[in-house]
């Protein structure tokens, strides 16, 4: 089974018994994100709002519906692209890897094919405040929408590109951007469009299908189009179709889109607001505005959302997952196709997008250096601050093990490696820095630079063998599960107690 | 004083242990090192050819990965406490086993092994895959001396039904001059904390009739010393040989930090109780029981001396967790002033060679939230100001794999506390249920999520030291 929207993904999860639906209102003034976390941080259901309280719109919202299962965070992900679920994180990102070398390209659906173009609301008809946007956590700056795909021109390629900004809403047909230099789309509007004076035109997917939101949490190379992977991951082609406002194409199922312009020299408030890392992120700031002109959207749509800073410590949300089963995997293909040894590149289990580890061999003196300086000025060069490196036989997905090689095999003296001393950018997405330090920059980075480091927790020799042989572990599992441990918790049986 | 029996049968009432019936076609330290990795129950093994085993009774859950209990919940349980007692009770617990102000008053019971067993190897002492001996472990070594007994931390190889090759802290076998030794085996939880404690301490010399746990537990005499009088099995021996080769032997965790001596021992009596329960542990296995005690009697032992080092009490919690293999110190305090952090971090420093990476967090960070430390260390510290180096010229540490040669380097500490020079509207609030929605908010969600989900009591993150 492979979904192609967003509302076939949560019938997916609901044939897992991974959803769970509330009739009753409940308002976006905190109460689904609260409800939300609570559900994020017990490792419960999906959950969906069916009934908004003061919504124009017969719109649901769904609370953090990528957040996968704690054990294999991957599960349902897997299953929406049609692969197994119960798959060992190595194994579920061999089989990803696999899609993601044979990129598809899209195929474009005439609109009144399109589900997004059940209703089309242009010009004055435009009423952002209409749908349900949640207010996420107090002291956030206002009513967000966090969980999409940014739609944005890109002269080498047809497709567009696809990113992730988190939006703030505002009244009337405007909200505000957080666009950061460095990033790709960023880069666009600040070096490009507005020095021309020109809005940069723009959609904003809400609830696309798995693929698609997948895909925008990629690092895709300039010159390759997100949706070409996307085709890829899901082993077909992804459908397009024509914005009615700009020349832009968007994923045909999506349950709303934003199309509009960000407009040049314009700015409007943005933030504070609880992100990624955990802790509400201020102060407030400007940030490109963005004009909608048109809004287009399903009948009855599905508005999902992340409640933000509850992805880290034990805590999963969509945001932490889809850096684990989408970002890491495509992260380790692109270190791969650029000639590293790398066996794994996996968000580290507790701040996903702060911290990643890699498995590697060092094939040559210096090897780790270049590694680094690979990852900190491509992919890892704004929001992640440390790479860890263990051995290829270490599992980067196993926290515990990354935490010994760190303890056992990083010497203070000569495996932690500063890099660049407070001489590369930051995103003000950071609470160590003091808010002068954050500054308020025109393009969106912090004014004061930062550091980035790398660790080597690589062996320096033969570490001492700390299991059985695989044969004699695994009959030690099977035994314990028949005994009446949940066979979820081993490493060597699928989700039946059987051996992999 | 809760016999080791009684604590496993506690571990049972409380769903802490699994019952395994033999025979077993892997050996049970395979099994046992699953179950740790698992962050599974206490496992019993029920044998009919030897004494039931038990292992994991004095480890826990892995505390990378978010569970109910915590890895002390069932040593808090054996030393009398209420599982869900706070990380700093039983810390406190702990440290009272050991040296006391004022001499207790031990108490004397009689012998709970009253039954003599020919040979040590009816016992079938466990044999990990790759050993050619198999292993007793979580031993108390008794030995008298004109100042009284001293127990200490004891494992080793059976070598044949009357030989043991043993370890001992080097401290002990100095303050043999007797040469008889006695070797107790399924001790109550209390005294087997207490000799773990002593060796890391290094206060072997101390009599444990100057020590808590002769409060806590009832003893009797043996040929070596007095023991718990509700050991499972005492192996009275004489010391053959103080320096047998031992170069293929496994290590307890409290090795690490203590010095340690091999001993040869001619088996001259075993005692057993009827249907003697013996603990074991999965030794240079992650999570192992010994490693789970020493990690607990250091966080102790550090813990003790610096509440009210500086004449007030700062800091809340010390942790060296098993997770992290015993390399590394977690400290969670109120920064006093810019530099505490310096100053503590230092001071940990001094008072344990085990690891040379100490982490500082603030002091509303729960013990039991170590997944939220391994978020702060990244977040909340900058990238080159808050991990501290110090210069190259610090001894090595003890525990780590790298650097083996003795050569000095550095130090780090990494501070993760917020900074007591900065304004209160730079602290930035962290994103949790009870600070990112008011009361009213919390309450409507709690009563929804309730009517869908089974399960109130996994959402919370336990807080509290």
């Amino acid at each position: 089974m492979t979904v192609d929207s967003f509302r076939g993904f949560l019938r997916c999860l609901d044939e897992a018994d991974a959803l769970v639906s509330f009739d009753e209102p409940v308002s976006w003034d905190l109460e689904a994100s609260a409800i939300t976390t609570l559900a994020n941080r017990s490792d419960g259901d999906v959950p969906v709002f069916e009934s908004v309280a003061e919504t124009a719109v017969d719109a649901s919202l769904v609370g953090d519906p990528y957040r996968g299962p704690r054990n294999r965070p991957w599960d349902h992900l897997a299953r929406a692209i049609g692969l197994p679920t119960g798959l060992s994180g190595a194994a579920y990102y061999e089989r990803l890897i696999d899609r993601l070398r044979s990129p598809r390209e899209p195929r474009v659906l005439e609109r009144d094919a399109a589900p997004c173009k059940d209703v089309v609301r242009t010009g004055d008809d435009v009423d952002l405040l209409s749908l349900p946007w949640p207010y996420i956590h107090r002291g956030d700056g206002g009513r967000y929408s966090n969980l999409h795909t940014v739609v944005a021109p890109d002269p080498e390629t047809r497709w567009g590109r696809w990113s992730s900004h988190r939006l703030m809403i505002h009244d009337g047909p405007f909200a505000s951007l957080l666009f950061l230099a460095g990033e790709q789309v960023p880069n666009r509007y600040y070096y490009d469009y507005e020095p021309r004076e020109e809005p940069m035109p723009v959609a904003v997917v809400i609830g696309a299908e798995p693929v698609v939101q997948s895909t925008t949490e990629m690092w895709i190379p300039a010159g390759r189009s997100e949706a070409t992977f996307a085709g890829g991951m899901k082993d077909r082609p992804v459908d397009l179709v024509p914005c009615e406002t700009n020349d832009l194409y968007v994923p045909a199922t999506a349950e709303v889109v934003l199309e509009g312009r960000v407009l040049p020299n314009e700015r409007l408030d943005e933030g504070p607001f609880g992100d990624y890392f955990g802790y509400m992120n201020g102060p407030r700031r400007s940030m490109p505005a963005f004009a909608i002109d048109a809004i287009t959207r399903r009948t009855e749509p599905r508005v999902p959302f992340c409640v933000e800073g509850t992805g880290v410590g034990y805590g999963r949300n969509s945001g932490s997952t889809l850096q684990l089963a989408a970002a890491g995997p495509d992260a380790t293909l692109g270190l791969q196709a650029a000639g590293f040894d790398v066996e794994s590149a996996v968000p580290w289990r507790f701040t996903s997008r702060t911290v990643w580890v890699i498995s590697t061999d060092r094939p040559y003196p210096g090897y780790l250096h270049q590694l680094a300086n690979f990852v900190f000025t491509t992919w890892g060069m704004l929001h992640i601050d440390f790479f860890v490196f263990v051995d290829a036989d270490v599992d980067p997905f196993d926290p515990r093990a990354v935490l010994t090689a760190i303890a056992l095999d990083a010497d203070p003296d000569a495996d932690f490696h500063q890099f660049g001393v407070e001489r590369m950018p930051k995103v003000p997405l950071n609470i160590y820095q003091t808010p002068e330090e954050k500054g308020s920059a025109d393009v969106g980075t912090s004014k004061a630079k930062t550091a980035k480091a790398y660790i080597d927790a690589t062996s320096d020799g033969e570490r001492a063998n700390e299991t059985a042989d695989d044969d004699r572990r695994k009959r030690a599992q099977e035994r314990l599960v028949t005994a009446g441990m949940s066979a979820a918790r081993f490493d060597l049986l699928d989700g039946e107690g059987e051996a992999r | 004083m809760i016999p080791f029996a009684q604590y496993v049968q506690g571990l049972a009432s409380n769903d802490e242990l699994l019952t395994l019936e033999g025979p077993f076609d892997v050996p049970p330290p395979v099994i046992a090192a699953e179950a740790l990795r698992a962050s599974g129950p206490a496992i019993r093994y029920g044998r009919t050819d030897g004494a039931d085993l038990t292992s994991g009774a004095f480890s826990g859950p892995d505390q990378l990965q978010r569970r109910e209990s915590a890895p002390w919940s069932r040593l808090a349980l054996g030393l009398g406490l209420d599982p869900e007692a706070s990380f700093v009770a039983v810390l406190e617990t702990i440290t009272r086993l050991g040296p006391a102000g004022d001499r207790p008053e031990p108490t004397y019971d009689r012998r709970a092994a009253a039954r003599t067993i020919d040979g040590i190897r009816q016992l079938a002492l466990p044999r990990d895959a790759d050993d050619v001996w198999p292993a007793l472990t979580l031993g108390v070594a008794s030995v008298s001396t004109a100042a009284g007994t001293h127990w200490a931390p004891v494992h080793g190889a059976v070598i044949g039904d009357d030989t043991l090759r043993v370890r001992t802290p080097a401290a002990l076998s100095s303050l043999l001059d007797g040469g008889t030794v006695s070797v107790a085996l399924g001790v109550p939880p209390a005294a087997v904390t207490a000799a773990y404690l002593l060796a890391v301490r290094d206060r072997l010399e101390v009599p444990i009739q100057d020590c808590g746990v002769a409060e806590r537990v009832s003893l009797v005499p043996t040929n070596g010393g007095l023991v718990p009088s509700a050991t499972e099995v005492v192996i009275e021996a004489a010391v053959d040989d103080r320096h047998p080769d031992s170069r293929s032997d496994r290590r307890e965790a409290w090795e690490y930090g203590t010095e340690s001596t091999s001993m040869a021992l001619s088996v001259e009596r075993i005692l057993a109780t009827e249907d003697p329960v013996l603990p074991f542990s999965p030794l240079e296995r992650p999570l192992s029981d010994d490693l789970q005690l020493t990690g607990l009697v250091t966080a102790a032992t550090l813990y003790d001396r610096i509440d009210d080092y500086w004449g007030i009490s700062p800091v809340e919690w010390v942790l060296v967790p098993a997770a992290a293999e015993l390399g590394i110190c977690v400290v969670a305090t109120n920064v006093l002033y810019a530099g505490f952090e310096w100053q503590l971090a230092n001071i940990l420093f001094a008072f344990s060679s085990l690891f040379d990476t100490v982490i500082v967090v603030d002091d509303d960070v729960s013990p039991r939230d170590l997944g939220r430390v391994l978020g702060d260390i990244w977040v909340k510290a900058h990238p080159s100001r808050d991990w501290i180096f110090s210069e190259p010229s610090a001894p090595m540490a003890d525990r780590p794999r790298y650097r083996r040669d003795g050569e000095t380097g550095s130090r780090l500490y990494v501070n993760a506390a917020w900074d007591p020079r900065w304004d209160d509207a730079y602290i930035a609030p962290r994103v949790a249920f009870d600070r990112s929605f008011p009361a009213s908010v919390r309450d409507d969600a709690r009563r929804l999520w309730d009517t869908r989900h089974d399960g109130a009591a996994d959402d919370e993150n336990r807080d509290g030291a």
